[in-house]
């Protein structure tokens, strides 16, 4: 059965036609001029990935049958055990908690996806388009740890934080999902509105390992 | 030379690296290696501050953390003052300023002295609660001149240069104490593979290896302590930390470790490095393997500079090449001291006699003192000692056996350095800081740690094993137990050969009597830094002080920064004997957190400035900094305040946005309005629930506005909910109270309701929210939108799905201003462009963007409340005059009913929302103004409500208002008057709030 009429989707990306300017969370940063004039070796490495499709994902584990047509949807598994992570192409399917899950796509997959969870998954759960509230952070370098760990209280060791793992934890004085993607390479994704406080944190924690910007 | 206390050869110091640093004014020479202190003995200079109570001369007592005198002021520069830094534990750098910290007019000549003097008596503990306390008014005026006359310092007026951090780590084992037991445990625990940290406050590991001459594998201990430190550097999950102090031991092995990283090397520190840094640790298991702290004993005219503890003058004669003085006395309960005497005399100076309480001390030590030619004096004690700005002399006493009493005659000898040892205290001051009471233990004559439900540890002396094999032994075991709890390979470790001596037992004592009583004998001072005497305890157990927290408040015993590390156990000593008690029925008071001064840098790290808290922006932030708005803070959110133009006053510039949004068109970037998107089948339930509204009928593209109550019917937060599908709606909150109202559903879910098939999300974010108010809005979107937005196809409190400028979009037709609105939704990524769009084709209707002052006044003129503002967590919905918003109809029944229909909720004359119209349309009233009835009334007169909301309605033409009033819904027409702080009363009448359109017809078109 399908779902659409129950609930509203919309495809909230204009077309390419529209010539409408998008614009990151850090769009005023400037990051390409940055990236330009700033350095070009460095502890920390900094990137955002904005402007992808945030798809946020509720429903009960214990359903089986929702399990199985998210996974038929998603062509992944959902990550089950706590903390983890799964990947597929471009699109990430993180754990975020008991019930809910972050996947990320491009954007203009975004409404794809969400017709096709409409129409092949039934029952309850929800799946919410957060796109525009959210941007993600590729953070590495030898000392993206260092950096990290002045910010977060979780144990970034690579013993209990294995390349795959997500959290959703305290950053300086917001919150961030944190994902380890590389022995030295983490990705966060953050809510727009606190991208800029997190930059600048980012910034001034990362001065003395060297901060290279990427664009 | 001028360092006239300085060995030619010996200790830990470099020679070759001379460095100056200026003490109050003068310019003295040290070297690298030294402590501010040790260089300071080196130039012989005696006193060092002034005491807190009696301003007595007072010198350099301990080695460490423990010193109780020396605490200075530090800083070349206004910006780089640091108040409150233990002379013992600062490296000398060169160039280091350095001040007393008390001593006014000066150290050497005190104006306070001479009140000290005659203050003996004036003085007794409890001075401050007894005399300075009344009358009450004057206090502040005592409190000044006490503060000038003692003072622990300054404060910088300037902004610290430095940079801080903070840091969190996480480890198997932290080791606190890198001395022989810290070492052993860490090398332990390291070579098992474990995750280790371990940190000790001074420069360089070692512990009580660094102040004696000891061997281990019969080389000097430094050597082991070098192979040691360096097999844990290499160790890949080993973190070293010296100069880090272990500050404070919180509930589940959190632990905070206060790094001086460059406080070592300059005044200010080097360009890129952060001077300090904070570490807050999460151990599994964390090892004490604090050490130890001498006792000093208690003795007459104790503080006189010159009196010191009998390792710390071992430490600075073996560890800094320094003898403090000339002629030495040493007294001692124990063995320990007289190796003291032996240093001194191996530096070749003069040990006039070691004083031994026991009254027959045999064994290694005795034999050789008398091989050293050293007199030895037994079974007595100093009684007093003669001097004020330097020891001279000291009176030396027969004691009887239990050396409660003096027994014989008294003899006088010349000295200018006492050092005492009344035994060694554990230091547990981490032990005891998650609430673990220490236990008293009659053969180590001191505390122990008590039991502990955290994971711990104790090893060596804190443990109450004062030798250096121990300590070692228990290191390797308590690194060795570490690592089994934590399901790790347990190695053995080889431990070095020590040097065995075999100790004569010592003599439990404390305190030294004197032929007088106490209470008229010399002052013996216990804790030198709140200036407690003996005597002073004696008199406060005499008034009845009989507990020793009770003591420790009414005499300031262990106040301070030192904490009493030094005082604490003569004190509880003296206690008990005072009121015939043993000590471990007196008990001890008991530590908590910092274990010495944490620097507030170090507190604070990067969160200051532009850090200090999120700052939360909309996507349309950049547009409203360039087009000149000032912001409000509204929770960490910055909102546009008003658009001032050139020239415009802040009212001109309200004035102008609230009419051209009732004239024609206005702009709110609404953004920050919490949204909360709500699907599932039982949505609408749960929502008839949360709303003291009904829900059951709101069909999709419908909007309904809904109040939200508390348990106890209290109004907490309002907003539009929107049907987007049967099963599907989306929630606006207040901005600021978005995360709560988020918290709260879930709350309620989670906890109450968990059957109904709900879920919350918050898209707060997501969506940039703009709204266009006024008569011409709908004419600006028209222009933007190829949907038909006509009052027929879309109606007033509809959302419409459409394209705004290219961009698909949730446009509602709500309004928060009256007017006629459109609230445009777009993801925010497009938000700009959208915001943009709008104002090309604004232009010809004068869109005005406005901010929230704007936002104020044209939603007071229309009495809509501002939940927070208008409300305060008191006012249920009967009372704001809003019961139209209330349905007791639901079946199932919704969250403040009961406690809205409570006895006191439903009686007369409760404080209700009403209109208030001044007598003098000009008159705006101040927001909080407390209202009359009766203007004449005797003061205190019966106030009747505050003033909530106040504006100048450019719109009307006078003022406004929004207040509570007692019983103000049925006084209509009638008269309050409110008395300002300035002296007038304004006059206002009580009215509707809805000062404009009461029917809703601007809005409804």
């Amino acid at each position: 059965m399908s779902d659409t009429k129950n609930v509203a989707i919309m495809n909230q990306v204009p077309d390419a036609a529209a010539g409408v300017r998008a614009e990151s969370p850090l769009h005023h940063a400037d990051l390409g001029t940055v990236a330009q004039k700033g350095l070009k070796s460095g502890g920390v490495h900094f990137r955002e990935m904005g402007l992808l499709g945030h798809l946020t994902l509720r429903c009960d584990p214990k359903n089986a049958d929702l399990i199985a047509a998210a996974a038929g949807v998603l062509g992944v598994e959902l990550p089950l055990k706590p903390l983890t992570s799964v990947e597929s192409g471009s699109t990430i399917v993180r754990w975020i908690s008991p019930d809910e899950w972050l996947i990320t796509v491009p954007n203009d997959q975004s409404f794809d996806l969400e017709s096709r969870f409409r129409a092949e998954m039934s029952g309850h759960y929800s799946l919410v388009n957060g796109s525009g509230g959210m941007t993600l952070f590729k953070l590495s370098g030898d000392r993206v740890v260092d950096m990290l760990k002045k910010a977060t209280p979780v144990d970034l060791h690579d013993s209990e934080f294995p390349v795959g793992k997500v959290v959703s934890t305290v950053f300086a004085k917001s919150g961030a999902i944190i994902r380890r993607t590389g022995a030295t390479e983490f990705e966060l994704v953050v809510r727009r509105s606190f991208a800029d406080y997190l930059w600048l944190w980012i910034q001034s924690a990362s001065q003395e390992f060297g901060l290279v910007v990427e664009a | 030379m001028t360092q006239k206390n300085r060995l030619q050869t010996g200790g830990r110091i470099n020679r070759s690296k001379p460095l100056s640093f200026v003490y109050n004014g003068k310019q003295f020479k040290g070297f690298e290696g030294d402590t501010l202190a040790s260089a300071m003995l080196a130039n012989g200079i005696d006193v060092i501050g002034r005491s807190f109570k009696y301003s007595r001369p007072r010198g350099i007592v301990a080695a460490g953390a423990e010193e109780p005198n020396a605490v200075m002021q530090l800083g070349a520069t206004e910006a780089t003052q640091v108040p409150n830094v233990r002379a013992t534990q600062q490296e000398l750098f060169e160039g280091l300023v350095s001040g007393a910290t008390n001593g006014w007019p000066s150290v050497d000549n005190d104006l306070m002295g001479i009140v000290g003097k005659v203050g003996g008596k004036m003085m007794p503990p409890g001075f401050y609660y007894k005399t300075f306390m009344y009358p009450q008014s004057m206090w502040e005026t005592y409190e000044k001149f006490i503060r000038k006359a003692a003072g622990l310092g300054s404060s910088p007026l300037e902004n610290d240069p430095d940079s801080y951090e903070k840091i969190n780590q996480h480890c198997d084992v932290l080791v606190v104490g890198a001395g022989p037991a810290g070492l052993a445990a860490a090398l332990t625990a390291g070579r098992a593979g474990a995750r280790v940290i371990l940190a000790d406050e001074q420069s360089e590991f070692g512990g009580s290896l660094l102040g004696t001459r000891e061997t281990l594998n019969g080389e000097e201990a430094a050597r082991w302590v070098a192979d040691v430190t360096a097999e844990l550097a290499g160790m890949k999950d080993v973190m070293l930390l010296p100069r880090s102090t272990v500050n404070g031991y919180h509930d589940h092995n959190f632990l905070t470790i206060h790094q001086r990283n460059t406080d070592h090397i300059a005044d200010k520190a080097p360009a890129g490095q952060a001077r300090q840094t904070l570490h807050r640790v999460r151990a599994k298991w964390v090892v004490l393997a604090t050490g130890a702290h001498e006792r000093p004993l208690v003795y007459g005219n104790n503080d006189v500079p010159g009196c010191m503890i009998a390792s710390a003058v071992s430490t600075y004669i073996n560890r800094y090449g320094v003898v403090p003085g000339n002629e030495l006395v040493v007294m001692t309960t124990n063995d320990g001291a007289y190796q003291t005497a032996f240093d001194w005399q191996d530096a070749g100076r003069k040990v006039v006699a070691i004083v031994d309480t026991r009254q027959n001390p045999q064994g290694a030590q005795v034999a050789e003192a008398s091989k050293r030619g050293i007199q030895l004096i037994k079974g007595s004690g100093i009684i007093d000692v003669a001097g004020s700005k330097r020891v001279t002399g000291v009176s030396i006493a027969a004691l009887s056996a239990d050396g409660s009493a003096v027994n014989g005659s008294v003899t006088k000898l010349s000295a200018d350095t006492v050092a005492t040892s009344g035994g060694w205290s554990p230091v547990i001051h981490l032990a005891g800081h998650t609430g673990s009471r220490p236990v008293w233990d009659e053969k180590v004559a001191g505390f122990l740690p008590g039991p502990t439900v955290e994971k711990r540890l104790i090893a060596g002396a804190i443990a109450g094993d004062f030798t250096t094999a121990g300590a070692l032994a228990q290191g390797a075991e308590a690194g060795r137990k570490a690592c089994a709890e934590l399901g790790m390979d347990q190695p053995i470790i080889e431990l070095p050969t020590t040097q065995e001596r075999v100790e004569h037992p010592a003599m439990t004592l404390f305190h030294i009597p004197h032929v007088k009583k106490t209470s008229e004998a010399p002052k013996q001072f216990v804790d030198y830094q709140n200036d407690v005497t003996a005597a002073g305890i004696e008199l406060a157990c005499r008034e009845g002080f009989e507990s020793i927290e009770h003591v420790k408040r009414y005499t300031a015993l262990g106040f301070g920064t030192d904490q009493g590390k030094l005082g604490n156990i003569a004190g509880m000593a003296i206690a008990a004997k005072a009121t015939g008690r043993t000590i471990p029925e007196t008990g001890t008071t008991i530590f908590r957190p910092n274990y010495t001064p944490v620097t507030f840098g170090a507190l604070v790290g990067r969160d200051r400035g532009e850090l200090f808290d999120p700052k939360r922006y909309t996507a349309m932030h950049k547009w409203h900094v360039e087009n000149g708005a000032l912001f409000e803070d509204v929770g960490q959110w910055k909102r546009p305040w008003y658009f001032p133009k050139a020239g415009e006053t802040m009212q001109q510039s309200l004035d102008r946005e609230c009419k051209a949004t009732r004239e024609s068109v206005g702009i709110l970037d609404a953004s920050t309005l919490g949204k909360i998107d709500i699907q599932g089948k039982d949505a609408r339930e749960f929502l008839g629930r949360v709303y003291t509204n009904a829900w059951a009928k709101l069909a999709v593209g419908k909007c309904r506005y809904g109040l939200m109550c508390g348990e106890d019917g209290m109004v907490f937060d309002d907003g539009v909910t929107s049907c987007l599908g049967e099963n599907h709606f989306i929630m606006t909150t207040t901005s600021g109270g978005a995360a709560r109202v988020y918290e709260w559903l879930e709350l309620y879910h989670q906890t109450e309701w968990p059957e109904l098939e709900v879920y919350f999300n918050t898209v707060t974010d997501h969506w940039s929210t703009m709204t266009i108010s006024g008569p011409n809005s709908r004419k600006l979107l028209e222009e933007l939108t190829d949907a038909d937005v006509s009052n027929e196809n879309f109606g007033y409190m509809d959302w419409r799905e459409m394209k705004v400028a290219g961009v698909p979009a949730r446009v509602f037709r709500i309004s928060f201003t009256g007017e006629l609105s459109f609230e445009i939704n777009v993801q925010a990524n497009f938000g700009l462009h959208v915001w943009e769009k709008l104002f090309e084709k604004g232009a010809k209707y004068n869109l005005t963007p406005y901010g929230t002052e704007t936002m104020h006044i044209l939603r007071a003129e229309k009495g809509f409340i501002i939940a927070g503002q208008d409300t305060d967590g008191s006012v249920h919905p009967y009372d704001l005059g809003m019961g139209w918003a209330v349905s007791q109809q639901k079946p199932f029944s919704f969250i403040g009913k009961r406690g809205m229909a409570r006895e006191d909720c439903v009686r007369d004359n409760r404080k209700q929302l009403v209109g208030l119209k001044t007598t003098d349309p000009s008159v705006v009233l101040p927001e909080g103004a407390q209202g009359v009835f009766d203007p004449k009334a005797p003061i205190p007169m019966p106030m009747v409500g505050h003033i909530t909301s106040s504006y100048w309605s450019a719109n009307l033409g006078h003022s406004i208002a929004m207040g509570l009033v007692k019983g103000g819904l049925d006084r209509m027409g009638e008269k309050v008057y409110y008395p300002l702080a300035d002296g007038r009363v304004v006059e206002a009448e009580i009215c509707s709030p809805i000062f404009l359109d009461p029917k809703g017809e601007r809005q409804n078109v």
